[in-house]
């Protein structure tokens, strides 16, 4: 493995149990005595490396298995066959809302992800800067997460997010629904984590977006890599798929 | 260390996510069992044999709601918290486990209550009591033993938080929490003894509202009960674990 390299996959291959049961389940579970569940593959023989300091894009259709892969690289998904070696630490992974509990109140939720993620709970200046990034007001802020629209929603979790200085930091197509101010915001920051050597992973359905920020990208299809390099040409093979 | 800051972040949150939007907040842990209680003494204390009825129902009740609290709440305890769980890597059972730990918190402030509130009912304060304190922690080690095994199987089969919650009070009433437990007659002893919280219980009970000790076969049925709990649910969770995300 080159020592460079932060994120390295050697064909990794996670695959799911499915829940295999219809109406008749009773019956087929004592009739065929069959396995309730069926192994579903989603990610088969991925191979690829992030440098530190690389951002990559990773492309693909609905359901091609980029959450999934995600999720595996941030090690929240053990993979069944493969060697995985990564060498550094996380930031939440960003979706819209991810990892907010939406009974509670902002202050509280920011309160509850920082110290989830290792940080000291009386944290007050980690929780100026997430408020000062989000923009939200104290009264909303105050108010519990349920009552947010997703636009606040994708703010909040977006300024813990970065709140947290971690190396690597994984973007899930999110900046879809903020509104124009934030999304230049988040781009902002994304150039300015760039700039300071850290590794992005990034998911969009924008290839402009990704062309401007990634340096390469991997397209995905059905669980398998099928292009892998610059990104401005990954981005072109995106488009000429539709 | 961080990992204890981590299961104190959980527990606290689900202190505030369970008493949200009530009145008297974690007051209900003590006016559960207290309701329980009065209810208990209006039905069962003309037909019971026992001389002090409201302690001998207390010592178990406060029990008995400590086991029900804990499995009922950590049963949804992993799908509930999906959202974290598919975002940040932090180990899952920490949500089983931070149930426990805050239901151990209300347990120790119910016990402190009903401590000075019992001694008007007969409770004789002695250094007997503070084998308390090992009896709670065999306690907790067999509940979070099966609630292992029920969270990590209701994450796959939800009909099993149903089954629990409907079988809880059969369970409830096979132990002799609210009559005595001289009213089974011989027929059914069998039975009250395959329940394994009976032997949780008594070793409570004896400790609190009764003048001897209790016995070393008591201590090891208890000891034994909670190892093979532990062993079997952290066994089964252990096994499951890493299939949790594709399921919830």
């Amino acid at each position: 493995m080159d020592p460079n390299s932060l994120i390295s996959f050697d064909n990794v291959t996670v695959s799911f149990w499915q829940n295999n049961m219809g109406i008749h389940s009773i019956k087929d579970l004592i009739t065929n005595r069959k396995n309730p569940f069926i192994n579903k593959t989603i990610l088969n023989n991925i191979s690829f490396e992030v440098k530190r300091g690389e951002c990559m894009g990773i492309l693909g259709r609905n359901g091609s298995g980029k959450s999934t892969l995600l999720r595996t690289i941030a090690g929240l998904i053990v993979p069944q066959g493969g060697k995985m070696t990564i060498n550094g630490t996380f930031a939440p992974i960003l979706a819209i809302g991810a990892g907010l509990e939406l009974e509670l109140s902002g202050y509280e939720n920011m309160r509850l992800l920082l110290s989830l993620y290792g940080k000291a709970r009386k944290n007050t200046n980690a929780i100026q800067s997430i408020v000062d990034f989000s923009e939200l007001s104290d009264e909303v802020l105050r108010m519990p997460a349920k009552r947010y629209s997703s636009g606040m929603l994708a703010r909040l979790a977006f300024s813990i997010s970065v709140a947290n200085d971690a190396d690597i930091l994984i973007i899930d197509e999110v900046l879809a629904v903020g509104d124009q101010g934030f999304q230049q915001k988040c781009m902002e920051k994304i150039y300015q984590v760039k700039a300071e050597g850290k590794t992005i992973l990034f998911v969009s359905h924008f290839p402009d977006d990704v062309v401007k920020i990634c340096d390469t990208a991997i397209l995905l299809e059905n669980g398998v890599i099928s292009h892998r390099g610059e990104a401005r040409i990954i981005c072109e093979q995106y488009k000429s798929l539709f | 260390m961080q990992n204890i800051t981590r299961i104190y972040a959980l527990s606290k949150r689900n202190v505030i996510l369970r008493y949200k939007n009530s009145i008297v907040g974690f007051l209900w842990g003590f006016f559960k069992p207290l309701l329980y209680l009065l209810i208990f003494i209006i039905v069962f204390s003309k037909i019971s044999s026992v001389d002090n009825y409201a302690l001998y129902a207390t010592s178990g009740l406060v029990f008995w709601f400590f086991f029900a609290n804990v499995t009922n709440q950590s049963i949804a305890s992993i799908i509930s918290s999906a959202g974290i769980i598919k975002s940040l890597n932090i180990p899952v059972i920490f949500f089983p486990l931070s149930e426990i730990i805050s239901e151990l918190f209300n347990l120790i402030l119910m016990l402190a209550i009903f401590m000075i509130a019992m001694h008007w009912f007969g409770l004789v304060y002695s250094f007997k009591l503070l084998l308390i304190v090992p009896a709670v922690l065999l306690f907790s080690l067999f509940t979070l033993g099966l609630t292992l095994i029920l969270c990590s199987l209701n994450v796959f089969f939800r009909d099993i938080g149903i089954l629990w919650t409907t079988l809880q009070p059969a369970l409830f009433y096979l132990t002799p929490i609210a009559y005595p437990e001289s009213l089974i007659t011989n027929h059914y002893s069998m039975v009250v003894k395959c329940n394994p919280i009976y032997y949780f219980i008594k070793l409570s009970r004896n400790i609190i509202s009764e003048p001897t000790y209790p016995s070393g076969d008591l201590w090891i049925q208890c000891l034994v009960l909670a190892g093979v709990s532990f062993m079997l649910g952290y066994f089964i969770f252990n096994k499951l674990k890493n299939q949790f995300i594709s399921s919830i």
